[in-house]
């Protein structure tokens, strides 16, 4: 196996600290080394050119390139080699810039050392490389969207006038969500429905979208691309196809009256009914739970549409990418016992207000009390029901109640000026475009504004009174209002808690869907090809569901337009033979890629190539394409061939924040001593306790690990896993008498730097005053 | 934010009655939830404003801290988990540790001597005892003993139960 090595002088980047004549007479003896070059730019075209032309005459079959790191050149050298008719996967490259000239610059006899070692473990590893070919499946271009509110509408919507065919699954009989239900919507007031219905209507007609409405998903396989989604469409008891949708000719007949959902209590519908007149689709529903079976809307039904003998049916089908848009639901006031929701009529709450004020719910628009019927003349809003609240175990803003109720105090102010309005707030929390304005308004429409939190309602004759501190004035008061609303907050919906669980999503502590990254990856779930959008991800505006869904929609588009997945050849995979059906790898893989269905199976379309598998398998059972455990340990053995610093580190850095950091120390000229010599590896969870046992046997003094800050692990949760295992670690290491704080594990970001030369520089100086591995052990013999 | 802050007295305070309390937002749940609230200046959400900033003094020298009833209702509700009632007892405790008098302090101070000596209170001898030292409103209080006596509701001797060594040792054990 014929290796060209290429030591890159960047200039004076690299060759003005590092002795590149004597790297290059090094790499040169290197075991199957047949050709060592120094460049002056290896990355320039020249550089390419000669690498290309010692492949052709050479018959080189892998690369070394020790230059920069290869977070910035990797894909140049790997295009560079496949051009010349090499696997691009058969490049390794010594980081001897950022890692070594770079931080290193007033010690260069030590630093070419260092760069001498990393150079051999580079060639070790090349050694060992196989060539790679990216694979690519064939995936369904429809798309899933679960959840027919604003979020779920929107990138039905995107995505089906991008050319993909959508299935909507909604799980009541109407898609719309709660936007629909709403009067008038902040910061314009303009009509809520009147906005809404349109797109309800678009996503009814559009030639590709399926609309599924009374359904829900019962079962979810298969990984990106290829999901096989089962589910069920409950009975409505009316046959979609024959209703015409008019409405009142099957309801008007039905004897039964209950509390309607879509009013939240204060409205009444029969046992048969629409939702709304803008429900989409326009069809009639029958309650189950309320119908009596007396079939007069059998008779009543001019196009014979009431089958009261309908069946739920199931259906199937096969997906390439889910955007989950279950939203949310409202907050139960009544657990808010000291407000009396549910024992005081004239309490009610914002959505039952919003129903009130809207001019097709219950009360035609007007806002009355309750218990009268009589239009109320004063109206108290209480902010924070049931968010910012630590007693029912909300402790997160809901983002949304005080732009509510700031807008239905406006449209009250505006209907009955004479009305005391008055909003009880502990902050005013209006953050976004036109917001601050829109409080600007209700001000000047004489909204009065409270700084209490109301501690509780008290009802007395029938009318009921609000106990707060003025926190202002500093008086306790005692108010008495017609009217009381408990502006109160978002909970994720309950019902979402299959489809979570089909999917594995985790939860954030807030119980809302957790996205793959808190700021970058805003629609992502930590799935492969599944998007979360809207209020499933935590309280959200209108606009922001709107765009989020959108968002959702343009990276499935990006996903699943070409037809076909091309899948990093990075991936696990398992020899059956050794597998021993632990499952630990499925407990550890973040992606739910693996299935241990004897023996253990790893989807590779699934698998990101984290690795954390391969660490636990306790049969090593389950390798890796790239970093496999051979490479990995060729690297450390390498490094730890000639021993010429005290005390020698093995540092095993993670792709994504540490190897980062470690290469950002180096762009900022960070200075720290030589005595590391790096690994890269996916994630902290990578690395095999075998690794470390073997460089320390080998002599090396101290093992570092550096995985990015706990809780933003790249693949979730492979820092914590990397932590245990070195807790472990240290336990075995001090029952056989080693120090146990010869392996350490550390956090950084990859923009910390300087965290990482202050971590390394600290692990250097415990080294020192352990003194060389194995030092304690003759200690102990002493005593 | 005052420049007299005594960080120590704030990291006492925070030691004793949680360090959640540094979360409070003011929003005077506490108060509102306080049956005594219309006795107390400050209020129980000023007296965790004036513990934050550190203002020693007027947190412990007030009545707000010995006319807290222990109802809890400000820790039931407080939206941010934090117990208003612990930072009262604290205050108690900082006010007792630095021999600080009030007059609340003193009835306390009587009270727990009665307990530890009889076993119980008796009426007369507490309220007269206490209006030696703070004889403010004795008219108005003779007055209304006056009445009480012919009807039976104000005991005029010491009262003493048995297993007065018992309580002596509880009230020990106490610290009190």
């Amino acid at each position: 196996m014929p290796i060209g090595v290429y030591v890159c002088h960047c200039g004076l980047n690299i060759a003005g600290v590092l002795d590149m004549e004597e790297l290059r007479t090094f790499a040169e003896k290197l075991p199957d080394v047949v050709v060592a070059r120094d460049l002056q730019f290896s990355c320039s075209d020249i550089g390419q050119e000669q690498i290309q032309k010692d492949i052709a005459e050479l018959k080189l079959d892998r690369v070394v390139v020790a230059a920069c790191s290869p977070r910035l050149h990797e894909p140049t050298f790997r295009r560079a080699i496949y051009k010349a008719g090499l696997n691009p996967y058969m490049l390794e490259m010594a980081n001897i810039r950022e890692q070594c000239s770079w931080v290193h610059m007033d010690q260069p006899a030590m630093a070419t050392q260092k760069a001498k070692d990393l150079i051999r473990m580079a060639v070790a590893k090349a050694a060992l490389l196989t060539p790679l070919e990216p694979e690519s499946i064939p995936v369904s271009k429809d798309v899933l969207a679960v959840g027919g509110g604003v979020a779920g509408i929107a990138a039905a919507l995107d995505l089906a006038d991008a050319g993909l065919h959508v299935f909507l699954v909604e799980r009541r009989p109407t898609i719309g969500g709660y936007m629909a239900l709403l009067t008038d919507v902040f910061p314009t007031n303009d009509c809520s429905i009147c906005v809404l219905g349109p797109k309800m209507s678009e996503v009814f007609n559009h030639p590709d979208i399926a609309l599924i409405t009374y359904a829900e998903i019962l079962g979810i396989e298969g990984s990106v691309g290829n999901f096989t989604v089962t589910g069920h469409r409950r009975a409505r008891y009316v046959d979609e196809k024959l209703c015409k949708g008019c409405i009142n000719e099957c309801s008007a007949v039905c004897p039964v009256e209950v509390p309607s959902e879509y009013d939240f209590g204060i409205g009444k519908r029969k046992a048969i009914f629409v939702p709304y007149p803008q429900a989409v689709p326009l069809v009639a529903c029958v309650d189950p739970k309320a119908c009596i079976g007396c079939a007069r809307c059998v008779e009543a039904c001019p196009a014979k549409a009431v089958k009261l003998d309908q069946e739920a049916e199931t259906f199937k089908l096969n997906v390439g990418a889910i955007v989950v848009a279950t939203g949310w639901q409202p907050f139960d006031a009544s657990r808010k016992e000291e407000f009396g929701f549910g024992r005081y009529r004239d309490v009610v709450t914002t959505l039952q207000m919003e129903r009130m004020l809207n001019a097709s719910g219950p009360t035609k628009g007007d806002v009355v009390r309750p218990s009268t019927g009589q239009i109320a003349r004063s109206v108290a809003f209480l902010q924070c029901g049931g968010s910012r609240d630590a007693t029912v175990g909300n402790i997160y803003c809901s983002r949304i109640c005080c732009m509510a109720s700031l807008k239905n105090a406006q449209l009250i102010k505006e209907k009955y000026p004479d009305t005391d309005v008055t909003i009880y707030y502990i902050d005013i929390r209006a953050a976004g475009e036109s917001y601050e304005e829109f409080y600007v308004r209700a001000q000047k429409l004489g909204v009065n504004f409270v700084r209490a939190r109301v501690s509780r309602i008290d009802q007395l004759d029938g009318d009921i009174y609000l106990i707060f501190e003025d926190t202002q004035s500093g008086e306790v008061k005692r108010v008495r209002y017609d009217l009381a609303v408990l502006s109160i907050g978002l909970e994720p919906d309950q019902n979402a808690d299959v489809l979570g669980n089909l999917l594995g999503l985790s939860r954030r502590p807030d119980k809302f869907f957790e996205i793959a990254h808190p700021k970058m990856r805003p629609v992502e779930a930590h799935i492969d090809g599944v998007f979360i959008a809207g209020c499933a991800s935590g309280p959200k505006e209108i606009p922001i569901s709107i765009a989020q869904g959108s968002a959702a929609a343009a990276k499935a588009v990006r996903l699943l337009h070409s037809g076909e997945l091309e899948l990093e050849p990075t991936s696990a995979w398992v020899d059956p033979d050794l597998c021993v059906r632990c499952k630990l790898c499925m407990d550890v893989c973040p992606q739910k890629a693996i299935s241990v269905k004897s023996p253990a199976y790893v989807d590779e379309a699934a698998c990101k190539g984290c690795g954390s598998c391969t660490a636990a398998c306790p049969a090593d059972a389950i390798k890796m394409r790239l970093f496999s455990d051979e490479q990995i340990m060729a690297q450390v053995r390498a490094a730890t061939e000639e021993k010429r610093e005290f005390p020698l580190i093995v540092a095993f850095l993670c792709n994504w924040c540490s190897y980062g950091a470690a290469d950002l120390a180096g762009t900022s000229r960070i200075q720290y001593p030589t005595n590391a010599r790096n690994i890269r590896v996916m994630c902290s969870a990578r690395v095999d306790p075998s690794f470390v046992l073997e460089a320390l046997r080998r002599g090396a003094d101290g093992v570092l690990i550096a995985g990015c800050r706990l809780g933003e692990c790249h693949y979730r949760d492979g820092n914590y896993q990397a932590l245990q295992r070195v807790n472990v670690l240290k336990e075995v290491l001090g029952k056989i008498g080693l120090d146990p704080g010869r392996v350490k594990i550390v956090w950084c970001a990859a923009s910390e730097g300087e965290i990482y030369a202050k971590e390394l520089r600290e692990f250097i100086g415990e080294l020192k005053a352990m003194g060389p591995i194995g030092s304690e052990l003759k200690g102990s013999k002493k005593t | 934010m005052s420049f007299d802050l005594d960080e120590g007295f704030r990291q006492t305070v925070l030691q004793l009655a949680g360090s959640e309390v540094q979360t409070c937002i003011q929003c005077g749940t506490c108060s509102a939830s306080c049956p005594t609230a219309h006795l107390m200046n400050p209020s129980i959400r000023k007296l965790i404003k004036l513990c934050l900033e550190g203002k020693k003094d007027e947190a412990l020298m007030n009545d707000t801290i010995w006319l807290c009833t222990s109802c809890l209702l400000c820790t039931v509700r407080c939206p941010r988990g934090i117990r208003p009632k612990a930072v009262v007892s604290a205050c108690k405790y900082l006010a007792e540790r630095e021999g600080i008098k009030t007059k609340d302090a003193a009835y306390e101070q009587i009270f727990s001597k009665q307990i530890r000596e009889y076993g119980r209170i008796s009426e007369l001898p507490l309220t007269g005892e206490f209006l030696l030292a703070y004889p403010q409103g004795m008219v108005q209080s003779m007055e209304m003993g006056l009445e009480l006596v012919p009807k039976g509701k104000l005991g005029l001797g010491v009262e003493r139960i048995q297993g007065r060594e018992e309580v002596k040792r509880i009230m020990e054990e106490l610290g009190k």
